[in-house]
C-alpha cells in the first residue's frame, strides 16, 4: 500500500544523503517498524511519507498513487501523524485537538462529538471525564493515548507514528505498546512506526526495516527472520547478541507443539500458556527443574528444555 | 503643508541643524557637565536602589506572603509617569528642585523591576542544589551569598540592565526639575530655539542608554556561559 | 488643598487636556500596533529577521522618550503631528519584541504536529500560534501603552498638549494645586491604562493556557 522506489533525500549544501536509494513496501494492514542508529535516516524516511520532508530523488506511492498528485496539506489530512512529543495544543480542550482533522475535513459537530467520544473510550479514557480537560491537566501517558486518539480521528487507512510512546516511563509504555496492539488488531491500519529500541521494533512490526547511517537499508524482513537470519554483520550487532532469546518471546508457550504429560508432575512449576517462550525458559531455569506443566486445551502437558531448543533450530516459526 | 515637506524644508533652509561651531567652543562648558552630571544621577540613584532591592528581594523569596503588596507598591510606582512623579515629590514640603527628588524618583521606579528580578533570580536555582548544599552542611547564610545569590546572578543582572536603561532615559527628564544630566541641554535648547544644543542632549543621553544596555547585555551573556536554548 | 485640587479639574481647559493626552497616546499605540505586527507575523518564521527585529527592539527599548521628542522638535517642528510620531516610533519597540519572541516561542513540537495533521500555514497561523502567542503579544501592547501614557506626558514640551501641560503650568507659576492636579491625572490615567489593559490580556488568554501557566509557577 505504501511502495518506496527507490527513494533518497539529500539536503541542500550537504555531500551526504540522509536517505538513500530505499526501496521496499508496506502491506495493507501490516505495521512496518523503522529501526536504526541515530543519524540512520528513520524518522526522515517516514516524514517523507507525508511529505513534511521532501524527497530528492525516486519516488514514494500510495495505494499506486505517487503522494506528490495531491496538495502536501490534502495529502497530510489522510495520513494519522502522532509524534513522541506528541504536540496536543494547549490552547484547546481534548475534544477540540482530537477533532482538528475531522474539522478540517468538514464534518458536522454531531459526527465529530461522536467520533471524539468513541475514540477516547478507545484509548482507555472515559469520555465524559477527559472530553474538556485541557493537555496541561493530562499526565504524560494520558497524553500520549490522547494523541493516538487524535491520530485515528479522521479514520485515515495510514498512519505515521515516531516513537509515538516514547515521552512515558518503560512501564507505561509497554502497556501503551499492548492496548494499541490490541487496537489495531480490530482497525488494521497500515501504519510506519519508527523507534530506536529494537524490542519495541520486534514486538510491534509486522516487518521490520532495519536502517543504516545514511538512510541505507540493511535489511527487511519480519521480526522472526531477522533475528534467526540476520543478512549482516551490521543487523546481527544492531539486533543484540541475546538474538536467539529475542526470538523465543516472540512465540507464545500455548502456541508450541507439546508432548502430554503422563503423570509424575508433582513438584513441577506450572506455567501458563500466555507466557512466551523466553519467560518460561526463565521459569524453568529458574526452578532448576528441566520441565513444567502447561494446562493446554483442556489436558496436561509438557514443556521441556529440548521443546524449547526446537524452536530456536527450525527457521520457519510462526510469530 | 505636511510634516515630511516642512521636515524637507527645514533641512534644506536651515543647514544650521547642528552648529559644530558651538559644540566645539562650549564643550567643556556645557556638554561635559551635563554629561557627569547625568553619570551621577543613574549611577548613585542604580546603587542605592539595589541597597534596597537587594534585600527586599531576597526576604521577598523567602516569605512569600510579603511579595504581592511589594510588587504592587513597587508596581504602583512605576506605573505613574515620571513627570508626574517629580511634580508629586517636590510638591512635598521640605524637598526642593534639584538633583535629590530626581534621585528618589528614579530609585523608585526601579524597585519593581530589581525586586522582581531578584525574587525570579532566586527562585531560578535549582532546589536540588539548595538541598545538596545543605547536606553538605552551609548554614543558610553561606547558602545565600555562596549558591543562591551567584546562581541568581544572571538574572539580576538582567534587571539591573533594564533599571539602568530606565533610569539614563528618565534622568533626562529629570532636568526640568534642575535635576542636572544631559536633560538640560535638551530643555535649555528649547527655551532657546537652539536645535544643536537639543540634539547634542538627546543624542548623547540615548547613546549613553544604549552602551549601557550594551555593555550590561555582554556581562549578562558573560555570566551565563550554559547556551539558552531559548535562541530559537 | 484638596479642593483646590478639584478646582482644577473643573477648569474648561482639563477635560480638553484629558482627550488630547488620550487621543494623542491612542493613535500612537494603534499606529505602533499597525506597524509592529505585520513585521513580527512576516519575521515569524526566520531567524535573522527575528533576531534584527528583537535587536532593533532592544535597542529602540533603551532610547530615552525625552530624547525622541526632543529630536522631533528641530526635524519635525512643534505640534501634535511631531509628538505622535515620536510616541509612535517609542510605542514600537515592547510590541515587536514581545510580537516576535511570542510567536516564536510556540512549541515546535506543537507546530510540528499541526502541520503533520494537515493545517496549512495560514490556518496554523491562525489557529495555532496567534493564540498561543496571545498572551504575551498582548502583555507587548500594555508595557507599550502605559509606557505611551508617560511620554505623552513629555509632550508638553514641543507644544503638543495633554495633561504635561497642567504639570509645567503648576512648576511655571508656583501653583502647587495645577501641579498635582496634572500629576494625579496622569498617574490615574495610567494605572487605568494598566488595569485596562491587564485585563484585556487576561481577556485574550486561552483557558488552556492558564491552567499551563499556574502549573509552571
Amino acid at each position: 500500500m505504501i511502495e518506496f522506489r527507490q527513494v533518497s533525500k539529500t539536503y541542500p549544501g550537504s555531500d551526504n544523503p540522509v536517505v538513500t536509494d530505499l526501496s521496499f513496501e508496506v502491506l495493507e494492514g501490516e505495521i512496518c517498524v523503522l529501526v536504526g542508529p541515530s543519524g540512520c535516516g528513520k524518522t526522515t524516511t517516514m516524514r517523507m511519507v507525508n511529505r513534511l520532508i521532501e524527497i530528492t530523488e525516486g519516488e514514494i506511492l500510495i495505494d499506486g498513487e505517487p503522494n506528490t498528485a495531491i496538495s502536501g496539506t490534502q495529502l497530510r489530512r489522510k495520513i494519522g501523524y502522532a509524534i513522541q512529543q506528541i504536540g496536543l495544543f494547549p490552547h484547546r480542550t481534548i475534544a477540540d485537538n482530537i477533532g482538528t482533522v475531522p474539522h478540517l475535513l468538514g464534518w458536522d459537530k454531531g459526527r465529530i462529538r461522536d467520533r471524539v467520544d468513541d475514540l477516547l473510550e478507545l484509548v482507555g479514557l472515559s469520555p465524559g471525564e477527559y472530553r474538556d480537560r485541557y493537555p496541561a491537566e493530562l499526565s504524560g501517558g494520558q497524553q500520549q493515548r490522547v494523541g493516538v486518539a487524535r491520530a485515528l480521528a479522521a479514520d485515515p487507512p495510514i498512519m505515521l507514528m515516531d516513537e509515538p510512546f516514547g515521552a512515558v516511563d518503560p512501564i507505561t509504555r509497554e502497556r501503551l505498546q499492548d492496548e494499541f496492539l490490541r487496537i489495531q488488531e480490530d482497525i488494521k491500519k497500515t501504519i510506519v512506526f519508527v523507534t530506536h529500541d529494537i524490542d519495541e521494533a520486534i514486538k510491534m512490526g509486522n516487518k521490520i526495516a532495519i536502517l543504516k547511517q545514511g538512510g541505507v537499508l540493511a535489511q527487511y524482513d519480519t521480526p522472526e527472520n531477522i533475528l534467526s537470519r540476520p543478512d549482516s554483520e551490521f543487523v546481527s550487532s544492531f539486533v543484540g547478541a541475546d538474538r536467539v532469546l529475542k526470538r523465543l518471546s516472540l512465540t507464545r508457550v500455548g502456541e508450541m507443539d507439546l508432548e502430554q504429560a503422563d503423570g509424575g508432575t508433582e513438584g513441577l512449576p506450572r506455567i501458563s500458556d500466555r507466557m512466551t517462550a523466553r519467560a518460561a525458559l526463565s521459569e524453568l531455569l529458574g526452578s532448576g527443574q528441566s520441565s513444567a506443566v502447561v494446562e493446554m486445551e483442556g489436558e496436561n502437558k509438557l514443556l521441556t528444555f529440548e521443546a524449547i531448543e526446537a524452536l530456536t533450530s527450525t527457521a520457519e516459526q510462526s510469530a | 503643508m505636511s510634516n515630511l515637506a516642512l521636515l524637507v524644508q527645514d533641512v534644506l533652509e536651515e543647514p544650521k541643524l547642528i552648529d559644530w561651531e558651538w559644540l566645539r567652543e562650549n564643550f567643556w562648558e556645557d556638554i561635559v557637565p551635563a554629561f557627569q552630571g547625568h553619570i551621577f544621577l543613574s549611577f548613585v540613584s542604580v546603587a542605592i536602589a539595589l541597597l534596597i532591592a537587594l534585600p527586599v528581594g531576597v526576604i521577598s523569596s523567602r516569605y512569600r506572603k510579603a511579595y504581592p503588596p511589594v510588587t504592587f507598591v513597587t508596581g504602583i510606582l512605576y506605573s505613574i509617569p515620571s513627570l508626574a512623579l517629580f511634580a508629586i515629590l517636590i510638591s512635598i514640603p521640605g524637598v526642593a528642585i534639584g538633583p535629590a527628588p530626581v534621585i528618589i524618583a528614579l530609585v523608585a521606579y526601579s524597585l519593581l523591576i530589581l525586586i522582581r528580578n531578584t525574587v525570579a533570580g532566586i527562585d531560578s536555582v535549582p532546589p536540588e542544589t539548595i538541598d545538596a548544599a545543605r547536606g553538605m552542611g552551609l548554614t543558610n547564610r553561606q547558602i545565600l551569598f555562596r549558591v543562591e545569590l551567584p546562581l541568581a546572578l544572571p538574572i539580576i543582572v538582567a534587571g539591573i540592565r533594564i533599571a539602568t536603561v530606565t533610569i539614563i532615559g528618565i534622568a533626562t527628564i529629570g532636568a526640568y526639575i534642575n535635576g542636572g544630566g544631559l536633560g538640560t541641554l535638551i530643555f535649555d535648547g528649547i527655551n532657546r530655539q537652539f536645535p544643536t544644543m537639543i540634539i547634542a542632549g538627546a543624542v548623547l543621553a540615548t547613546a549613553m542608554a544604549i552602551a549601557a544596555d550594551l555593555l550590561l547585555l555582554g556581562l549578562e551573556r558573560y555570566l551565563r556561559p550554559w547556551a539558552r536554548a531559548r535562541r530559537t | 488643598m484638596l479642593s483646590k485640587i478639584l478646582e482644577v479639574f473643573a477648569r474648561p481647559d482639563f477635560p480638553e487636556k484629558l482627550r488630547e493626552h488620550v487621543v494623542l497616546s491612542l493613535v500612537a499605540l494603534l499606529v505602533a500596533v499597525a506597524i509592529a505586527m505585520p513585521v513580527a507575523l512576516l519575521i515569524r518564521n526566520t531567524r535573522l529577521g527575528a533576531a534584527i527585529a528583537i535587536n532593533i527592539g532592544n535597542v529602540g527599548r533603551a532610547v530615552p522618550s525625552l530624547a525622541i521628542l526632543a529630536l522631533a522638535l528641530p526635524l519635525l517642528g512643534i505640534g501634535f503631528a511631531s509628538a505622535l510620531v515620536a510616541l509612535t516610533a517609542l510605542a514600537i519597540p515592547p510590541i515587536l519584541i514581545n510580537a516576535s519572541t511570542g510567536l516564536r516561542e510556540v512549541s515546535k513540537d506543537v507546530i510540528d504536529a499541526a502541520r503533520g495533521m494537515g493545517l496549512s500555514g495560514g490556518q496554523i497561523l491562525s489557529r495555532i500560534q496567534l493564540p498561543i502567542a496571545a498572551p504575551v503579544i498582548f502583555a507587548g501592547i500594555r508595557t507599550s501603552a502605559v509606557q505611551t501614557v508617560a511620554s505623552a506626558t513629555l509632550a508638553t514640551f514641543i507644544g503638543a498638549g495633554g495633561l504635561g501641560d497642567l504639570i509645567v503650568e503648576g512648576l511655571q507659576r508656583r501653583g502647587p494645586e495645577i501641579l498635582l492636579a496634572g500629576a494625579i491625572s496622569v498617574a490615574i490615567l495610567a494605572i487605568l491604562t494598566e488595569v485596562g489593559f491587564g485585563a484585556l490580556e487576561r481577556a485574550f488568554t486561552p483557558k488552556g493556557l492558564k491552567i499551563t501557566q499556574k502549573r509552571d509557577t
